[in-house]
C-alpha cells in the first residue's frame, strides 16, 4: 500500500493544475490571515468567531472550492488506469484493496500536506495552530477525497468523471448549505449525507463525516474488487 | 508441486461461455505454449489465472497456492496482452516501480541488467511514450521478470517484434527455463511455440482440444506422414505392380518416372516402400520424410 500511496502522493505534485491549486490555497490562507483585521472590522463577530477569523480565507476556499480542487486533481485516479490498461500491471502485483486504499491515502496525504502548510502560514499571524478547525477541515477533505475515489471507480470513463466532477464540485457546496439550512422536508433529510451540516457545530459531530467517507470507500472497494481490468 | 493447476475453470459473460470448465496442469520448469485462434479464450484464461478478471466457476492454484491470492502474485510475473505503459515514465522508472510493487525493490544495477537482457539498455532513460511498439513489448517482458519471479505469464510476447528481437526473446525465455522458472506463453507464431515450448495446448472454443509435447501431438496426427522418394525409372513390366502396391500402402499423391510422393499412417511402412521399389528393380536414390508441423496440426484442427 505504501508504494501505491507514495506514487500517488508524488504524482500529485507534478503538473500545472496542482501547482495552481497549491498556489491559490497558500495565497488565500496567507493573505486572508494577514488582512483578517480588515475583514473583521466591517462585521459584528462573536468572541469565538473573532478568534477564528484568521482561518476564514482557507475555510472559504475548502468549503466552496475544495470539492472542485479534489475532483480536478483526482477524478480519474482509478478509471484512467483501467481505461489506459495500466491497471493490468497493478492488479497482477497488488490486491485491489491495496491499490484503492493506497491511492486514497496518497491523495489524502497530499491534501494533508497542503492544509498543514496553509495552517502554518496562518499561524504566522494568528500565533496559534487551531487543532479543532484543522481536524474539521481534514474531515471535510477526507470526505471529498473518498467521493472522488468512489466516482472514479463507479464511472469507467475519465472524460465523464471530469465533467461530472466539475459539476458536482460547483453544485455540491451550494446544495449542501441549502440542504443544511432549508426547512423543506424533501431536501432537508439529505443534509445527513453531506458534510456541511456536521461542520456547523462546535463539537465533535464532524467525526460523522469520517464515517461517511469510510462508507464511500468501502463501497468503492466492493465495486472495484468485482471490476474487470 | 505443479506451477499451475486449473480445475473446471470457467468464464461466462451472460449467456456467452468464453472458457468452459478448463482443466490444466503445468509442471514446474516447463515452457508451456498456449495456442488457439483469435477468440478461442486464451487471454481470458490467462487473465483469470493472473487476477485481471475473476472466474465464473472452478478453482486454480499457482505455485501450490489457491488463487486468487495477492501474496503468491509477488512470485509471479505477468506480461498481459493489450496493456499499455505509463507514457511519461522512463523504462527505468517502470522497472523500479514494478519491482517495488512486487515487494522486491530492484537496485539500479539490477534494472539495467534486465534492460540489457531485452536489449533496451540504450533506452533506459527514454520515456515509454517515445518507444516503438516492439520496444514497449520488450519493456513489458522486462517488468514481468524484474522481481525474479518463479512463474512467468507472457501473452503473445513477440508479436510485433522484428526477427532479431524475436530470437533474443526466445533465448531469454530459454535462459529463464534454465534458471528453473516456469514460463506460460501464448502465441500466434506456431513456429515459435514449436521451437521453444516443452509442452503445448491447443485451445478451441473455450476448451483445450489437444495437449502434449510436440512428439505426442505429432503422434496423434501420424496419419499425415509424407514420404517423398527419388528413384530410378521403374521397368515397364513392374510399374503396374508397384503402383498397385503403393496404393494399398497409403495415399499416392504423385507417381512419376523419377519421383513419388505418398502419405502413410504408419512410419513402419517406410522400410516396406523402399523394399517394394527394390523388388520392382528400381533404385531408391533419396527418401525424405516430412512429419506434420505444428502449423499443419493446428490447421487440421
Amino acid at each position: 500500500m505504501f508504494v501505491m500511496c507514495k506514487r500517488e502522493f508524488i504524482s500529485l505534485f507534478k503538473g500545472i493544475k496542482s501547482i495552481i491549486m497549491i498556489a491559490i490555497l497558500f495565497a488565500v490562507s496567507y493573505y486572508a490571515a494577514k488582512f483578517s483585521s480588515v475583514l473583521s472590522s466591517g462585521v459584528e463577530l462573536t468572541a469565538g468567531e473573532a478568534e477564528d477569523i484568521h482561518t476564514i480565507g482557507l475555510l472559504s476556499v475548502i468549503l466552496l472550492l475544495g470539492q472542485l480542487f479534489v475532483f480536478g486533481l483526482s477524478h480519474d485516479t482509478i478509471n484512467r488506469e483501467i481505461h489506459e490498461r495500466t491497471m493490468r500491471f497493478l492488479v497482477t502485483r497488488a490486491s485491489r484493496s491495496t491499490i484503492l486504499f493506497g491511492k486514497f491515502l496518497g491523495i489524502w496525504l497530499f491534501w494533508l500536506f497542503c492544509i498543514v502548510v496553509s495552517f502554518l502560514l496562518i499561524s504566522i499571524y494568528s500565533k496559534k495552530f487551531d487543532l479543532f478547525i484543522f481536524s474539521q477541515t481534514m474531515s471535510l477533505v477526507t470526505y471529498q477525497t473518498a467521493l472522488a475515489v468512489l466516482l472514479s471507480v463507479l464511472i469507467p470513463r475519465p472524460g465523464y468523471t471530469m465533467f461530472l466532477g466539475n459539476i458536482l464540485g460547483l453544485v455540491l457546496p451550494a446544495f449542501g448549505f441549502w440542504a443544511a439550512l432549508s426547512p423543506n422536508g424533501w431536501v432537508n433529510w439529505m443534509k445527513y449525507f453531506i458534510p456541511f451540516y456536521y461542520l456547523e457545530r462546535d463539537d465533535f459531530t464532524f467525526l460523522v463525516i469520517l464515517g461517511l467517507a469510510g462508507i464511500m470507500l468501502l463501497a468503492a472497494n466492493t465495486v472495484f474488487r468485482r471490476r474487470e481490468c | 508441486m505443479n506451477a499451475i493447476e486449473a480445475k473446471q475453470l470457467s468464464k461466462a459473460y451472460g449467456a456467452h461461455q468464453v472458457v468452459m470448465g478448463m482443466d490444466l496442469t503445468v509442471r514446474k520448469g516447463e515452457i508451456f505454449g498456449f495456442l488457439g485462434r483469435n477468440g478461442a479464450g486464451k487471454s481470458t484464461f490467462i487473465n483469470m489465472l493472473t487476477g485481471i478478471i475473476s472466474s465464473s466457476s472452478g478453482t486454480y492454484s499457482l505455485l501450490g497456492v489457491e488463487g486468487p491470492d495477492s501474496k503468491v502474485m509477488k512470485r509471479v510475473g505477468v506480461m498481459p496482452d493489450y496493456s499499455s505503459l505509463y507514457g511519461s515514465w522512463t523504462a527505468l522508472d517502470h522497472l523500479r516501480f514494478f519491482s517495488e510493487l512486487s515487494g522486491a525493490r530492484a537496485s539500479k544495477e539490477k534494472c539495467l541488467e534486465v534492460l540489457r537482457s531485452v536489449d533496451l539498455l540504450l533506452h533506459a532513460n527514454k520515456k515509454a511514450g517515445k518507444l516503438s511498439f516492439g520496444m514497449k513489448k520488450k519493456l513489458g517482458i522486462a517488468q514481468a521478470i524484474i522481481h525474479d519471479p518463479e512463474l512467468i505469464f507472457l501473452d503473445e510476447p513477440t508479436s510485433g517484434m522484428d526477427a532479431e528481437s524475436v530470437i533474443l526473446i526466445h533465448r531469454l525465455i530459454k535462459e529463464l527455463q534454465k534458471q528453473g522458472k516456469t514460463v506460460f506463453m501464448t502465441s500466434h507464431n506456431l513456429d515459435e511455440v514449436e521451437k521453444i515450448c516443452s509442452r503445448i495446448a491447443i485451445m478451441r472454443d473455450g476448451v483445450i482440444d489437444k495437449i502434449g509435447t510436440m512428439e505426442e501431438l505429432r503422434a496423434f496426427y501420424r496419419s499425415t506422414i509424407t514420404v517423398k522418394i527419388k528413384h530410378s525409372t521403374v521397368p515397364k513390366q513392374e510399374q503396374a505392380k508397384l503402383k498397385q502396391w503403393l496404393e494399398s500402402a497409403g495415399s499416392l499423391l504423385e507417381h512419376g518416372d523419377a519421383y513419388t510422393v505418398i502419405t502413410i499412417s504408419d512410419e513402419n511402412k517406410i522400410a516396406e516402400i523402399i523394399r517394394a521399389f527394390t523388388q520392382c528393380k528400381a533404385d531408391v536414390l533419396r527418401v525424405e520424410v516430412e512429419e506434420p508441423s505444428l502449423e499443419e496440426i493446428f490447421l487440421n484442427e
